[in-house]
């Protein structure tokens, strides 16, 4: 009965225009480089405060699954992410735009985005308590071999040449070092500069590298400023063919997107990243991985939004933020005088479901605004090209100092924007860059966090049966690609 | 001509208005956070701006300038102009900072309008620990130094100040584990990596409330609100009391009208419903101190927590 009623409740009008609201709130903030979900949900929250509890959540949920959804598609249009959850969505989903082929990697993103806000809901509402005892068990040691596992990947994200990759990869994990340390709080290349006590903020970076380094990469290309930028958007939906080969990736995805969701610390950038390397590791297809294969771009838009669900599973069973927004989310619990943990779940049950619910419907109003408003966004697309740098720029800039309000990410940006023009112009890829800024802090701060309270004892990584299976992964990850290049020589000499 | 005529017209009169009918306030007034949306810091600022406003007549705009453990927003705010238009957000580490040897951050520096919550640490382990009560937990480290790991908010945060307090006076040898943030540290205590965490009782209701966590000792003054049957530190004969806590500062010689009228609007803020409401929701205790009390209490906070910054050894200046 009381998920009957939970459910129907959400079908009262009120709740039911909050949610659409906060859902159309959402695709603006997140198309918005530089507006985060974290950002939108915090603002929004104490404006809901007069609103009763399910009207408000109703929006803050809306609001929560758009902006993560609609982040991806500023990637696929102008290779800016909205969040950082669609870094990866960029790398198949823009190069699709560039073939002219938007329209159906828009259409991409709001179907698998809705499966997997549909499917990390599932979880949500099925196996919650399972899977968030299961999140418990990462500790240090565990997020340290959670992370290596991700750094393993910068081969895969090199693209043509590893040791290009590498290099870019380790400049990352240098520039990740500056600021405090994550240990000992002592401050590593800051100059006795206050300003870089925190080190450079990752957004202002990531909007420079990927949208300002475009924009000043195809200033000095195009001959033909006059020209735009592509006629056409292709077909709206993906073919019979297409579906099938995305089926298996986005199942894949979707699981590792709710198991990320939960593991407290870790969002949509790092699940979308993994998510992508995955799909490209089962696939039969892995050589159109990064150059416009419609499962990778799956995989990043399944995973980034089955993260919502597992996070959600996380901060109502144990109180814990599974990401950002749902530590803001726990704020906006608490005021409503339901504090999340499992008191909530046994006093509260039709609360819960209501959550729950309105995770379902929020997903379903955004399958027909994603899909009826992709014709509207690909018209970007065909602005002269000298309007669409002009706009870029604009919101890169005000994206940018829109995080902090702090003048020197400006300069992160600008600086950002021409590293981004020079690593096109000499083909480095960008990937390695981003996965060490996100995982290189990940690493250091776990594997030292592990070694103080182990008291020194480096086995911790190999008695944990999660950091073992983790560190094996990596170590496989790592192997596999050269036995294979051996085998292909010997072949090839024979 | 004509135009430059009515400009200049325009221009006296504005000059005069401003000069003649000098009202404060008279345009909106900046209100600095030092943190991120959606933390404590600013959902105590945004509930008590919003109520503020009604008093001033004008509208107080919020701006989270993130960055620094707050050194950026608070260093912006004692260098803008004094002239009650932009006001800050102050946390307990307006006197920490300069310990610490992050940025030249003083009290002195700023007009202080009032001290507006308190927040304690409290000392927290899993249910199934074996410990029954804090004197328990503290022989047992004593006999075992460097056994017992406490899970703090980052080197130097108030949290870690908190649990290397209580091994300071109590002679016990801890393991500090740095965390970014009490959350993380809460999640790593609930999963059994850590056996304890010293941060504030509202950070842990969830998972004492689910039956996973147990509050041993709270750090404050006097018992928690939250948790009336757990006691304090000092009934338990440690003398330590460590607290975070949050107000609101001006930069130093704004005129003194200037000030009453926002001092006076601020505490009507204080007292309103909706600040009670928040502070009962978010386990955070109000703890209202007006400007000149809360300056002779930051700098004895400051002298407390340089002392112990020093023993520490977390300066960075040495």
């Amino acid at each position: 009965m009381d998920v009957l009623h939970a459910i129907l409740s959400i079908f009262q009008p009120a709740t039911f225009t909050y949610l659409t609201l906060g859902v159309l709130l959402g695709v603006f903030v997140g198309a918005m480089p530089g507006l985060t979900a974290t950002l939108a949900v915090a603002i929004l929250t104490p404006l809901t405060f007069w609103l009763p509890p399910s009207q408000g959540l109703a929006m803050l949920i809306g609001v929560y699954n758009s902006a993560i959804f609609a982040g991806g598609i500023s990637a696929i249009l102008i290779n800016t992410p909205g969040t950082p959850a669609s870094i990866a969505t960029t790398w198949d989903g823009y190069t699709l735009s560039k073939k002219g082929m938007a329209g159906i990697a828009l259409s991409i993103n709001s179907i698998y985005s809705v499966f997997g806000g549909l499917f990390s809901s599932v979880i949500l509402a099925l196996i919650s308590f399972p899977l968030a005892e299961f999140a418990l068990k990462f500790g240090p040691s565990e997020y340290f071999a959670l992370a290596i596992f991700g750094l393993s990947m910068m081969v895969s994200v090199s693209g043509k040449s590893i040791v290009k990759g590498l290099l870019v990869g380790v400049m990352g994990l240098a520039l990740a070092t500056v600021g405090l340390d994550p240990m000992l709080s002592y401050p590593r290349y800051t100059f006795g500069k206050t300003e870089l006590l925190n080190g450079f903020s990752f957004i202002p970076i990531m909007i420079g590298l990927f949208g300002l380094g475009e924009v000043f990469f195809q200033v000095f290309e195009s001959h033909d400023v006059k020209s735009v930028f592509t006629r056409t958007i292709g077909r709206l939906f993906p073919t019979l063919e297409q579906i099938k080969r995305m089926n298996i990736p986005a199942l894949l995805s979707a699981v590792i997107g709710v198991v990320i969701g939960a593991i407290p610390g870790t969002g949509g950038d790092i699940a979308s990243i993994i998510a992508w390397d995955q799909a490209k590791r089962i696939s039969k297809h892995k050589e159109e991985f990064g150059k416009g294969s419609v499962e990778g771009l799956a995989a990043t838009c399944v995973a980034n939004n089955a993260v919502i669900g597992g996070a959600m599973t996380t901060m109502l069973t144990l109180g814990l933020p599974g990401d950002a927004p749902t530590a803001v989310l726990i704020g906006a619990l608490m005021m409503y005088g339901h504090p999340p943990g499992p008191a909530l779940f046994r006093d509260y049950p039709d609360f819960v479901w209501t959550i729950i619910g309105l995770m379902f419907v929020a997903n379903l109003v955004i399958l027909p605004i994603g899909i009826l408003g992709s014709r509207i966004y690909a018209k970007t697309l065909t602005l002269s090209k000298p309007i669409l740098w002009s706009i870029i720029i604009i919101f890169s800039i005000i994206g940018s100092y829109g995080v902090n309000n702090n003048p020197m990410d400006l300069w992160v940006v600008f600086i950002a924007g021409v590293f981004g023009f020079i690593f096109r112009k000499l083909e480095f890829p960008l990937g390695p860059v981003i996965l060490a800024l996100i995982l290189g802090p990940m690493a250091e701060s776990n594997l030292r966090r592990a070694l103080i309270i182990s008291h020194g004892r480096w086995s911790v990584f190999v008695t944990h049966p999660i950091s073992l299976i983790l560190l094996s992964l990596s170590a496989l990850a790592l192997i596999l690609p050269l036995l294979r290049r051996k085998k292909e020589m010997k072949k090839n000499g024979a | 001509m004509r135009i430059w005529k009515v400009l200049l017209v325009g221009l006296l009169v504005l000059l005069l208005s401003t000069v003649a009918f000098a009202k404060f306030p008279e345009k909106q007034i900046t209100l600095i956070i030092q943190a991120a949306a959606g933390g404590a810091s600013d959902g105590v600022s945004r509930t008590i701006a919003a109520e503020a406003q009604k008093y001033l007549g004008v509208p107080i705009v919020c701006i989270n300038k993130v960055g620094a453990s707050g050194a950026i927003a608070m260093d912006y705010v004692a260098k803008s102009k004094p002239d009650g238009y932009t006001i800050g957000y102050v946390p307990v580490e307006l006197s920490m900072l300069k310990a610490l040897g992050y940025a030249n951050i003083d009290p002195r520096n700023y007009d202080l309008i009032m001290r507006a919550n308190i927040l304690p640490a409290a000392v927290t382990v899993r249910k199934d620990a074996p410990w029954k009560d804090i004197k328990e937990f503290v022989a047992y480290a004593k006999e075992h130094p460097y056994e017992v790991t406490i899970g703090t908010s980052g080197a130097g945060s108030i949290w870690h100040i908190a649990g290397a307090a209580l091994g300071e006076k109590t002679g016990a040898k801890f393991t500090y584990v740095p965390f970014p943030g009490a959350a993380p540290s809460v999640a790593s205590l609930m999963g059994g990596h850590i056996a304890a965490v010293t941060c504030s009782p509202g950070e842990v209701l969830s998972g004492v409330q689910g039956g996973k966590l147990r509050v041993l000792a709270v750090m404050g003054e006097h018992r928690s609100p939250l948790y009336p049957d757990v006691p304090t530190l000092k009934e338990m004969g440690i003398d330590v009391v460590v607290m975070a806590w949050g107000g609101f500062a001006l930069p130093k010689g704004v005129p003194k009208d200037r000030y009453d009228i926002i001092a006076k609007a601020f505490k009507k803020a204080y007292d309103s419903e909706s600040f009670k409401k928040y502070c009962e929701s978010h386990g955070i205790e109000p703890g209202y101190l007006p400007g000149d009390e809360f300056m002779k209490f930051a700098i004895s906070q400051m002298e407390l927590y340089t002392d112990l910054i020093n023993k520490l050894g977390l300066n960075k200046k040495k």
